[in-house]
This record gives structure tokens, sequence and C-alpha cells, in this order.
């Protein structure tokens, strides 16, 4: 062995010996056996230099001899550490603190709510004021007003549980098919310029299903004021998705109908699952689009009904179900779950 | 609606494709939901001969064939026994598609084989499904044989938004592609009927409201007429099941194909030659061609003859003057019903057809005629013996348009756009070709089968579909404002989180409830508010409270191994009225944590309950407990209390009773409930938070002392009544119960209460001389008010 090599082997312990303390990776017994004990690396390394030229040796000798120093005082600092926190404990009451520890009182609020709530935030943050109206309603509101004419065939899209109370007219009352009703109760009540949003239950007179159920809820915002445009609509809508699915998510508005908006449009959002990037997305089909949200420009026949000059007034609606926004985000596929309060299944969602 | 894709182009000049007509009708909001072909599904089978049939070194059953494809020969594998040298044979090559999936080269019990014979179950195509199909011998070689079957039909299913009556039919779907993209729109050949009088059969209309147009075409020698094969397969393709006569099949074709329902009668059976359109008689009766019997009143609109209904306008016609084989001469109505009326009847008599469903959203007036004429074209087409005997067309309310006052700056007001004059006016001029051109400002007649176009919201949707709503821009100068929440949702959202914080898990019920459940709410269920049309008698009654929802969960939950609860619903309860209220109920049973080993958690108990409602109500202005005058039913008896918010009952909370769980098959007893009203604790709802804000109260800065004191007392005196006497004694601060004890060396009929009294002072650290004579104060009170004794 040359000089030089001997050099090189003693810097490469020092350097193992220093990464294994300073990642902590090694107890005293561990590194005292492996660098300094009779077998140990440096140990026999020293013994090396008889190998050696006499003239080199004793250089080497002095650097050998102060590394061995360099090594024992660091493993010892180990080792009184370790002393030093056994003696401590030795005083005190054994106990094992890695026993679990107590339990504390676990509620959850039910994943309807916390999707409600995520939606409804993102409302507040665009200025929408958070509206109410009730359930069981009449002919007036839930249809009427909403421009569902009595003899239009718009009338079959929502089967509707009628109640044993009358309203003013005379009518049999039911229970609302859609939240849209709470605009002609806050257009009544309140003059433009108006922004709110109404979350809630409704009712529909459907068999059940894994995708129906016949009572459910529907988030519903609307925005009145002077000079109100499609564009209006389109940034607000693509706001919303975005303040819920991140600035990433893209909108798109195709032509649709609902009787109490004109022109109508309904909304898709990119994907948030796939990306648009699976042909075998399971969610968008491939698509890259899922379907969301219905919206529209205020009919002037609801501003009409509501006592509000059309000619003056302008505004737009949005909305969506409820179940489907936390059924794509929880990963549930079966609407009648929501009902059900398994607690095994509302502990997951705290 | 089934929209055949061939049918379709039949009315475009130059159609587009099948993908891109399907993008541009989604594009312009016709939404096709799906699509499917007809027809057999294969691709890659040729016409092969069999020239010679070897058996299999290594199986009995398998025959090796060598066919001959007009290109040359090959060899393959078969297993089928019908095969016989000189047959010509399907021969599926490699890489062909069938139904079954895609053929690839095998190697079948060591022989390679390079195709495959194929069966009719194969191909799917119909024909005996056992042994190899059999092509007609004169078939070429190497023909494809897909050519040899009927073409495959392109079917899309265009999903049909109520207002949109005006693209009900092949036609339309055209009309509209015409309109939005400017294809050339080609019209159905319809007959031309010479010179004839009117029709054999006189019509008079005297419901003219009902009915603003009546053409009736009469034709006779229309004796086996039958429906040509490509009519057959066009209705079989949007599955209408043909009929095989063409006075049944042709009516329905050319309503899918204009929109414009028909009807067909034979005349032989209209009495009288007489057709009377006209209210029904309250009580007359009509058998329809489904063989029913109805009952009609004066708000039914009916086709009649001299004596009796042989239709009910626009929704069915009537089985005495249907047609059938033996007809020969026949009358064919094309008229224009009022939709409203139209609808009331279809749902009165629960009805429906094709006919009433096109009325219903609408039909186009002007194109009466022109069905009947399409109609009667059909007809001689198939039996070239037919012949028109007389046309009869009664226009009593002519369609006339209502113009519209359409401006370009209205038009971007709506949408947010800058589309320019030209924009609006093409859009305009292709629902009506003769629009004068105007400056950025037109009076728009809109034509007869949009009528629904009445306003600018109207026109500004169209010409949102003529640019693409992909045109209009996302942009806003929306001001931001501040938002607000209404106080009962803001309550109801502070509720949710504390119960969540105290441990309670959220539950949602949908508050339909059986009699049986109505009566656990402790109300009679008649008089409970009540759906008239349920859809089952266990969904008939709205929840008069939360409680009977609580326990079924609860029952549901300990079915599946649970021995604990604590639950909350915020939910609406219902009042016989129809008047509605928010409340919040919820209960708790049980050990609220799972046992461990640090030691066992305190059940759920009456005084739990209390104090978790209490951690969350002490902050509302006047909340207290009472006794309440009268509970709900559902609680037990004398373990309930009332609680209030200054005049206002908020509600109750207590024991449930036995009866009550045991009615909603919950076993257990110890179950604790709390129901309370949003509304009364919205009554005290700041809208600003920082009014909501509890000031500070100071704090001494001097130690305080305290007592701790046990004494004797009769059981009769309660706790409220003790802690109120020690109100105003001097530097006295909080009075805290810490022990209650009954039993050993306590006498029967008495209670050791242990109570630590603290005292403090805002002034000064307080001596021992001033904490004692407040304690002698205390005592003074307990022996003189309630002749407490102190315990040794």
């Amino acid at each position: 062995m040359t000089p030089e090599e001997w050099k090189g082997k003693l810097s490469a312990i020092k350097d193992s010996f220093s990464s294994l303390i300073s990642e902590h990776k090694a107890d005293y017994e561990t590194l005292y056996q492996r660098f300094l004990g009779r077998k140990g690396e440096l140990s026999l390394l020293l013994r090396d230099l008889k190998d050696i030229a006499a003239e080199e040796r004793r250089n080497l000798g002095v650097l050998g001899n102060a590394a061995k120093q360099e090594l024992t005082a660091a493993a010892e600092k180990i080792k009184s550490a370790i002393d030093a926190h056994n003696q401590r404990c030795s005083s005190a009451p054994a106990i094992d603190i890695t026993l679990p520890g107590v339990n504390f009182p676990k509620g959850s609020l039910h994943p309807l709510t916390q999707t409600m709530d995520r939606i409804s935030g993102a409302f507040l943050r665009l200025g929408f004021s958070l509206a109410s109206g009730p359930l069981v309603e009449d002919d007036w509101h839930c249809f009427e007003a909403l421009n569902f004419p009595e003899c239009h065939p718009a009338r079959d899209m929502q089967d509707t549980f009628y109640v044993n109370a009358k309203d003013d007219r005379g009518k049999d009352k039911l229970l609302r098919t859609q939240t849209s009703t709470v605009q002609i109760r806050v257009m009544e009540k309140q003059n433009p310029p108006l922004r709110v949003f109404h979350p809630g239950r409704v009712f529909r007179n459907e068999a059940v299903d894994a995708s129906h159920a016949f009572a459910f809820h529907q988030v519903e915002g609307l925005y009145v004021d002077k000079n109100v445009t499609m564009a209006d609509l389109k940034w607000t809508v693509d706001a919303f998705m975005k303040d819920l699915f991140g600035s990433s998510v893209r909108t798109r508005f195709n032509p649709s109908y609902f009787p109490f908006v004109e022109p109508g449009a309904e909304v898709d959002m990119s994907c948030i699952f796939c990306k648009g990037q699976s042909e075998h997305c399971p969610v968008c089909k491939g698509t890259g689009w899922l379907e969301l949200l219905g919206s529209g420009m205020v009919h002037p026949n609801v501003l009409k009904a509501c006592g509000h000059d059309p000619e003056v007034w302008s505004g737009f609606a949005f909305g969506c179900g409820i179940e489907r926004f936390a059924m794509l985000l929880y990963g549930i596929n079966d609407m009648r779950m929501f009902f059900e309060n398994d607690f095994r299944i509302l502990e997951q969602v705290r | 609606m089934k929209i055949v894709y061939s049918w379709l182009c039949e009315y475009l000049e130059n159609p587009p494709a099948a993908e891109e007509l399907i993008a541009k009708l989604d594009r312009i909001g016709l939404k096709v939901e799906a699509t499917e072909k007809t027809g057999p599904d294969f691709t890659g089978v040729i016409a092969a001969k069999i020239m010679a049939i070897d058996s299999h070194p290594n199986a009995d059953k398998l025959h090796i064939v060598t066919v001959e494809r007009g290109d040359g020969t090959q060899k393959l594998v078969c297993g089928a026994q019908n095969i016989a040298t000189g047959q010509v044979v399907p021969l599926a090559t490699l890489g062909a598609k069938l139904p079954g999936g895609v053929l690839k080269k095998a190697k079948i019990r060591g022989v390679e084989s390079e195709g495959m014979l194929c069966s009719c179950s194969e191909l799917g195509v119909p024909g005996d499904p056992s042994g190899i199909l059999m092509l007609p011998s004169e078939t070429p070689l190497g023909t494809d044989v897909r050519t040899l079957y009927p073409k495959g039909e392109l079917v899309m299913e265009v999903e049909i938004l109520p207002n949109q009556g005006h693209v009900l039919s092949h036609y339309a779907l055209a009309r509209e592609l015409s309109i939005f993209y400017g294809y050339k729109l080609r019209n159905a050949a319809v007959i031309d009927t010479g010179s004839v009088g009117n029709c054999t059969a006189e019509v008079n209309i005297n419901a003219e409201d009902l009915c603003s147009r009546y053409t009736a075409i009469s034709m006779k020698g229309c004796l086996n007429a039958k429906t040509p094969e490509w009519m057959a397969e066009r209705l079989s393709a949007i599955g209408v099941n043909p009929k095989g006569n063409i006075l049944v099949d042709g009516s329905n074709y050319v309503m899918f194909e204009l929109g414009q329902p028909l009807h067909c009668f034979d005349a032989a059976c209209l009495k009288g030659g007489k057709i009377n359109v006209r209210r029904a008689a309250t009580g007359e009766k009509f058998t329809a061609l489904d063989k029913k019997e109805y009952t009609l009143n004066d708000e039914n609109l009916v086709i009649a003859d001299s004596d009796n209904p042989v239709a009910v306008a626009g929704v069915m016609g009537g089985l005495g003057s249907a047609v059938s084989e033996k007809t020969d001469n026949i009358v064919i109505e094309a008229a224009c019903f009022d939709a409203a009326s139209v609808r009331r009847t279809s749902k009165k008599l629960n009805l429906k057809s094709d006919s009433s469903y096109r009325f219903e959203r609408g039909t186009d007036p002007e194109m009466t005629i022109r069905a009947a004429l399409r109609f009667a074209k059909l007809i001689k087409d198939a039996q070239p013996a037919a012949s028109i005997t007389g046309v009869t067309d009664k226009y009593v309310n002519p369609y006339r348009a209502q113009p519209v006052k359409v401006t370009t700056a209205a038009l971007n007001r709506i949408l947010g756009t800058k589309v320019s004059d030209d924009t609006v006016y093409n859009c305009l001029k292709a629902f009506q070709p003769d629009l004068p051109q105007g400056n950025g400002e037109w009076l728009f007649m809109p034509p007869s089968f949009r009528p629904d176009l009445t306003a600018d919201c109207d026109i500004a949707e169209e010409l949102a579909r003529f640019i693409g709503y992909d045109s209009i821009p996302s942009e806003s100068r929306m001001p931001m404002i501040k938002s607000e929440i209404a106080p009962e949702y803001a309550i109801a959202a502070q509720l949710r989180y504390a119960f969540a914080v105290l441990g309670f898990n959220e539950i949602y019920n949908h508050g339909f409830l059986s009699a049986k459940e109505a009566e656990v709410c402790g109300v009679k269920p008649e008089d409970c508010l009540q759906v008239i049309n349920p859809l089952s008698s266990d969904l008939q009654y709205l929840r008069p409270s939360l409680v009977a929802g609580a326990l079924r969960v609860l029952a549901f939950n300990m079915n599946h191994a649970r021995e604990h609860a604590h639950i909350f619903e915020i939910g609406t309860v219902y009042h016989r009225d129809g008047s509605e209220e928010m409340r919040c109920g919820g209960l708790v049973f049980g050990q609220p944590y799972e046992s461990n080993w640090a030691g066992r958690a305190e059940g759920a108990t009456f005084f739990a309950l209390k104090g978790a409602l209490q951690s969350f109500l002490d902050r509302k202005p006047g909340f207290r407990y009472e006794k309440p005058k009268q509970a709900p039913a559902y609680y037990e008896n004398c373990v309930c209390l009332e609680m209030k918010m200054g005049r206002e009952s908020l509600g109750y909370m207590g024991q449930l009773s036995a009866a009550a769980c045991r009615a909603m098959e919950v076993k257990e007893s110890n179950v604790y409930y709390f129901e309370l009203s949003i509304p009364v604790l919205a009554s005290a709802f700041k809208k600003e938070f920082w009014q909501e804000v509890h000031k500070m109260k100071p704090v001494t800065a001097f130690p305080n002392s305290w007592r701790d004191l046990s004494f004797l007392i009769d059981i009769t005196y309660e706790w409220s009544q003790i802690e109120k006497a020690f109100n105003g004694i001097k530097n006295l601060s909080s009075v805290r119960l810490i022990d209650v004890f009954r039993g050993k060396n306590v006498p029967a009929g008495q209670r050791s209460l242990t109570v630590r009294f603290v005292f403090s002072s805002m002034e000064k650290t307080l001596t021992d001389a001033e904490v004692n004579a407040g304690m002698k104060e205390v005592m003074d009170k307990l022996s003189k008010k309630f002749n407490a004794k102190l315990r040794e």
C-alpha cells in the first residue's frame, strides 16, 4: 500500500463515520464495533502501517492517532447522551409512551353539508347572499311565476308531491320541486340590484334508485341588476367553478331550456379526474366534460311576475344538484346512501 | 327522439358526414345522447368457394378446408358438419371485425388456421344458427358479404326539451341545420291532386278556438295498399313496429317525417258522411284504438260523425272508424289542434300518443295540407289504383305572425357581445327569408313553426345558437359587495359546527313518515301535513318532529352492531296548516367513546346532554332551563326540561319514553333527546358579527379564596332553589356543586350536597375574616331556608 492509498482510506473511514453520526443512523455500540474495536476499520488501518516504509510511517502514524482520538470522542458523546436519558427516566415512574392516545369525541358533518358549505363558500366569495325560502310552496312560486304555463309540457319535467293544505288561491300546496322558487320569494320582497343564492331540499314524485331520489338538494344563484349580460353569467359561472375545483378548470356553455331563463344554457366543466386525458375515464366517459349546471338569463316574464320592469332590470340565474357534486367528490355511486346515515360511512367524512 | 341519419339527409343538399352532423346538432342545443347502428355489424368477410375438405390430423371432428377466394386459395380449420365442396360460404379473413370480436391467426389442434367460415350467429344476421351460412351459389367470389344485407342505418337518439315542438321530425331537424348552418333544404315529394271537389266527408268545425285548421282528403281504391320495405325498415329503426298496411304505417311515417300527426278514417265507418269537430258532451262514451272505453266531458275536443265521436282530437282514434285490411275508401285528417286543450285531454284521460306528444308542444298550422298530400302520395306509390276523390281544407284561424321589433343593440345588451348588424340580419333571414335589409333594426315576422319567438330574449337565444355559445365572451363588471347569510342558516351553521365539535355525527332524513312514525312524534296522523299523492303509505306524512328519524337512525345502526350514538339533524318540520319550521334535534345513547385502556368514559346521561346543550346555548341572551308545563309525548314523564330564551320556548330535552323507543324498534330506553327551534334562536341573531361579540368582563388581579361545604338537606329541595338562595352574598363569586350523595350515613329523605364557594374581590385580597363572614351567611341561609345541617 502506498502512503497515498493509506491516506485515502483514512479519509474514507472518517467520511462514513461522520455521515452515520449526522444522519443519526447508528448507536454507540455499532459505531465502536465498526470503527474503533479490535477489528474495527480504523484499528485495522493503523495496523497496516507496519507495511509502509519507515520514513513515511511516522507522519502517517500521527494522522492515524489523531483520527482515532477524534472518532472516539464523537462516539463517547453519543453514549453520554443516551446515558443521560436513561438516568433521567430511571428516577421517574415508568410509562409506556407508545400506548395509543385516549379517544376524544369524534363528531362529523354529513357529506351533503360539507359539499353545500363548500359551494356556499364559493357563492359568498362572489358576493352572493344566502337567502331562505320554504319547502312547502304554492303553484305560483314553484311554477306559474317561474314561467311554467299551466298547460305546458315543461310541467312534465318535474313530478310533484301535493299536500293537504290550500294556498291563497284555493289550490293544493306542494313540496317544491326546485330551489328556483327562492328567486321568486326574494324578488317579491326585495328590489334589485340583488345577488342571492339558496341551497336547500327539493322533492320529486319519482321512483327511487341509485341515481334518483324523491328528496334531494339543489343550489341556485340569482343576480339581477342593470345591464347584466350573458357574458357576466359566463364569467361568474367560470369563476364559481374555478373557486370549487381550481383555476385550471374550464367551462363550456351549450344551449338548453329551463322555462325561467331565456337564453338558457347548460354548463359543462372540464373533467377534473382525467383532465380530458383518458378515453376510459369512468366519470366523464372519455368525453373530457362533466355536465354540472343549468343556467341562463332571467326570463322577462319572471321579472314581470315579481313586479320588476324587464326594460330596466336584467339578470342571470344558475344552479345545480348538490348530490351530483357530492357523489363526484366522495366517489359515492348510490344516492340512497345519503339518507341511510350509516355511522361507518358518516365517520369517514370528518 | 330517434332520428335515422340517412332519412334526415334526404332533406338536405350536400349533407354533412354523421360525425360532423352530430357535432353541429350539439352546438345548437340538440344533443345526440346515443347512436346505434342497425343491421348486421361486421367487416372483412368475403364470399369463398369450398374446393376441398380434408380431415384434421389431430382431431376427428375438425376438417381442413381449402377455399377459393377469387384472388387465390387458402386453407383453414373448420368444425362445421354441413359443409361440402362447391358451396359458396362467408369467409372471415384475418382482421375481420365480427360481433364476437376481431379474427386473429390461430393454431387449432396443431394446425394453423388463417380464416374462419361463419354461421349466421357469428355474423349476427337472421337465419338458421346451426352450421355454416350458405350463400347463393352465383355470388361472385371475393364479394364483401356485408353488401348482401341491407345497409346499416345510423340511428341517433336526440334529447328533446319541452320547448322544442319545432324539431319533432326528420324534416324539422334538417330545417334547423339549414337555418343555423346554411344547408339547402329539400322538401318531401307530395301528390298533385289535379282538380277535384271537396272531401267526400263534410267537415264542420264547431270549436274554432280549439281547432284552427282541419284538412281532409278522401281517397278511394286503397284496398291492399302494402307498406313498402324501405318504409318498414325506417319505422323499425326508430322503434315503431310496422303493421304492413300503409294506411297505418304511412300516417306514422309522415308524422315522423314532417312532424304533422295524421289520422286515417275508414270512410265507410263515418256515419252520415260527416266530420264534426266539436266538444264532447259530458258523459259521452268513446272506445279508443287501445280497446278501452273513456268517458268524456265538454273540455275534450272530439272528431265525430253524425252520431258519435270517432276520435279524441289529437290524442287517439276510435276503434269503430279505424282502417283495416278491408278498407277501400279513406279520409285522411291533418289538423291543427290547440296545444293546451290536447294536453288537458291527454292528462285527463291518461292517454298518450305520439300525436298528443306533438300537439302538446305545438304543431305548424301551415303543414297540414302538405302532410296530407305527402301521405296521399305514399299511398298512391304503394297502390297505384288509389286516387284522390276530394280535398277540404278549413283554415278557420290562419296563422298571423306577431311582429317582433329586433335591434342589434338590444341583442348585444342581452348577450354581452359585439355582434354586427350583418350577422343579426343573416340570423333573422335564416328564419324569415323575405326579411328586408334593415339598419340594425328590423320588424321580424316569426315563421309559422316558431310562434314561440315573441321577445328580444327569444331572438337572443337564436342568435346565440347562430354564432355559437362559445363566441359569447366571459367577462364581468359585477361590483364586489358584501354577502350576508339569512339568520336561520347562520344559526344552523353555528349549531352544526358546535355539535360536530361536541362529538355528534350529523344525519339527514328525508322527512316522510308512516302513520306509526307520525305517532312517535306525538302527533295524531290526521293532524300531520299529508302528501296527497305519496309514493307509498310509509311515506305519507310529513314529519312534525325530528324524533322519529333520529330513532330510526339509532335502530339502523344498533342493528349494525353499534352500541352508542351521538347524532343530530338540522331539518324542516311541518305543521298541519302547511307552515314549516327549521329545527335542530339530536340524541345521545350509550358510551360516547369506545372504552379504552385508560378506563371507561362516562355514558350518555340526561346530565351529559344537558351540559352539551348548555355549552352552546348559554351564550344566547336569556337562555335557561325550565320545568315544562307540558312536554311532547315522546319524553319520559318528569325527565324533561324546557329550554327557554326570554319568553320564547326554544324546545325540550330529556329522556325518550320507553314507548317511543319501542315503537321505533330501539330496545334500550336510556336514550336522551333534544329538539330546538332555529327561528327562535335566530330571533336573537345579529346581522353584523361585531354586534354579537360579548364585551370582555374585567377579571380580578387578586387571588381568590374558596371553602367546600358538605351538608344534609331534604330531597324535596331542588338544586335550582338552593343555588338561588346564595344570591347577594358579598364577595361570593361562584357556587359550584361538586358532589351529590345518598346512602350510608345519610338519613332517609335527605341527601348530602358538597358545594364549593369561591370568594373574590376586584379591590384586594380577602382576609380570612371576610371569607368566614361570607360562609356564615351561607350557613345561615342553608339552615333557615332549608333546615340543612352541616355534615360532620
